[in-house]
């Protein structure tokens, strides 16, 4: 079995719903992200659109993170999933630095690394990761890759000229695909970056607050 | 913002996103790599000048051991404390992941700290002769220790401006500069002036070949790759690291080089000390420099 995620971005709305079930299932701190949805607005007024893109880590078969992580901390199920045991992380950073997709992060309550584990605590328990369960119009689409008869299997199949993964350059093979996106969603450096567009910019590694 | 190509045609400009987090390996790994250098480049001087300057080599055993071992002290306290988590450090020896470079150089710079200080003992006891013997080890195994942090940044996919090949020579020429720098501000009157005349050209030398290859990367690494045009931006024409990266080039490398051609001409130790310190101050630059822009760039 190697679990993987599509996500079709004809049907994303930007509804960020699978980024607050994201938050809640897995208790993500403030300022830190497992999945987040970036919104890249396209072309001059009036002909203007806007493109969503869920972005989390992308469980790549030949994984860099797993590669630098001194203590294997970072580890392949048998599943698939590059999961992530917080007790034996000793926050060296390395998988941060290494991650193409900016899909790893440190976590500031525990102080290791952290990131989405396609809720792998759900996935043992036969359920759906929590970002599926909450997508309102199913455009994340989770399944088994190995299984051809699979919902994700198939949707490949249907969509195999328009099915895309992010920096295949890279040759990390990842096991999450988008149908139906383009250079300006997928490629970071294909859009501007202008200051002040983005959330929660001047939380650091803070705690959160509360509790006096 | 790097100033790569985004078409006039899609005008894309990111709404809505979090933050890009630009700091994950701080000053704190500048001090690591700048305090190997030295440490390791100090012992490959000392065996260097052993075998072809002995009346300087002989005198120089012991405060270099000592320096060697005190700034892989250096290196070994502020790699743990760059750790988010400085007290789990025992797990890479009783948990390591034999891919990981980390995993590598941390045994190796614990093997070599070991050996450096059993060098502070023998130089101290001046058993010269067994000193001699260890050094030939110590010397050798200090070459996969300066080396093994290009291996660590080669291991970060992530990081397109990172090539094991230049960034291996980068180290070794490092190590070169720093311990040859380090060398003739530590040995003073016990260096002859033929000893330091060699140590200024492994100086020049190592300058020379370093500054090489950061112009080759800074003007053809951009015609390679997307992401490495797009870092070196950050240090072209008002990139947030321009000065910083042209302070450290001249300081380093281009100054260090005019000041030993004059300190041959005019057979002047002071200006000669002048090279190996603004080498060993600039170097501190570059690497900061070379560290910082490629976490500048958003990954996704």
């Amino acid at each position: 079995m190697q679990l993987g995620f599509l996500v079709d971005l004809h049907l994303c709305m930007g509804c960020k719903g699978c980024e607050i079930a994201c938050k809640v299932e897995n208790e993500v701190p403030l300022s830190t992200w497992r999945l987040r949805v970036k919104y890249v607005d396209v072309g001059t007024f009036p002909e203007t659109k806007r493109t969503f893109t869920p972005l989390r880590c992308n469980h790549c078969e030949n994984a860099p993170c797993e590669r630098i992580c001194p203590v294997s901390a970072l580890h392949y199920l048998e599943n698939g999933i590059v999961d992530i045991d917080k007790e034996r992380c000793i926050g060296c950073a390395g998988c941060v630095m290494a991650c193409p997709y900016g899909a790893i992060y440190i976590d500031p309550q525990t102080q290791t690394a952290d990131k989405c584990t396609y809720c792998a605590h759900r996935i043992a328990s036969s359920m759906m990761p929590a970002c599926v369960v909450a997508c309102p119009v199913e455009a994340n689409i989770f399944g088994d890759l190995d299984d051809v008869s699979s919902n994700i299997s198939k949707y490949i199949q249907r969509n195999q000229s328009n099915v895309q993964v992010r920096k295949p350059e890279k040759g990390t093979n990842p096991h999450h695909f988008y149908v139906g996106g383009g250079n300006v969603s997928l490629n970071p450096l294909a859009s501007e970056r202008p200051e002040g567009h983005h959330l929660f910019g001047k939380i650091t590694s803070k705690m959160p607050v509360g509790g006096h | 913002m790097a100033a790569h190509e985004i078409l006039a045609a899609t005008n894309a400009v990111v709404s809505l996103d979090v933050a890009t987090v630009t700091t994950t390996w701080p000053w704190l790994v500048t001090v690591n790599m700048w305090a190997k250098s030295i440490g390791t480049g100090v012992i490959f001087m000392l065996f260097l000048l052993l075998r072809t300057h002995p009346e300087s080599g002989n005198k120089l055993r012991f405060v270099t051991a000592a320096a060697a071992f005190v700034f892989i002290n250096i290196f070994l306290l502020f790699t743990l404390a760059d750790l988010h988590q400085p007290f789990r450090m025992w797990h890479i020896f009783f948990h390591p992941h034999w891919s990981s470079a980390i995993t590598i150089g941390s045994f190796m710079a614990s093997a070599f700290l070991g050996l450096l200080t059993l060098l502070v003992f023998l130089a101290y006891t001046k058993k010269d002769e067994t000193f001699d013997k260890v050094l030939l080890w110590v010397t050798i195994l200090a070459i996969p220790v300066t080396l093994y942090t290009a291996a660590l940044m080669a291991q970060c996919t992530a990081r397109e401006l990172w090539q094991m090949p230049a960034e291996s020579a980068q180290m070794i020429l490092a190590a070169l500069l720093a311990g040859s720098a380090a060398m003739i501000l530590l040995g003073g009157d016990k260096l002859t002036y033929e000893a330091k005349k060699s140590l200024g050209v492994v100086l020049g030398l190592s300058a020379l070949m370093a500054f090489i290859i950061y112009m080759s990367e800074y003007v053809f690494g951009p015609m390679k790759a997307e992401e490495i045009a797009a870092t070196i931006e950050y240090i072209k024409g008002d990139g947030p690291y321009t000065v910083m990266f042209w302070l450290g080039q001249w300081m380093t490398y281009l100054l260090p080089m005019l000041l030993i051609v004059l300190s041959r001409a005019s057979k002047s130790e002071n200006i000669l000390k002048l090279a190996a310190l603004l080498a060993l101050v600039g170097l501190f630059i570059v690497k900061h420099v070379w560290l910082m822009i490629p976490q500048l760039l958003p990954m996704s």
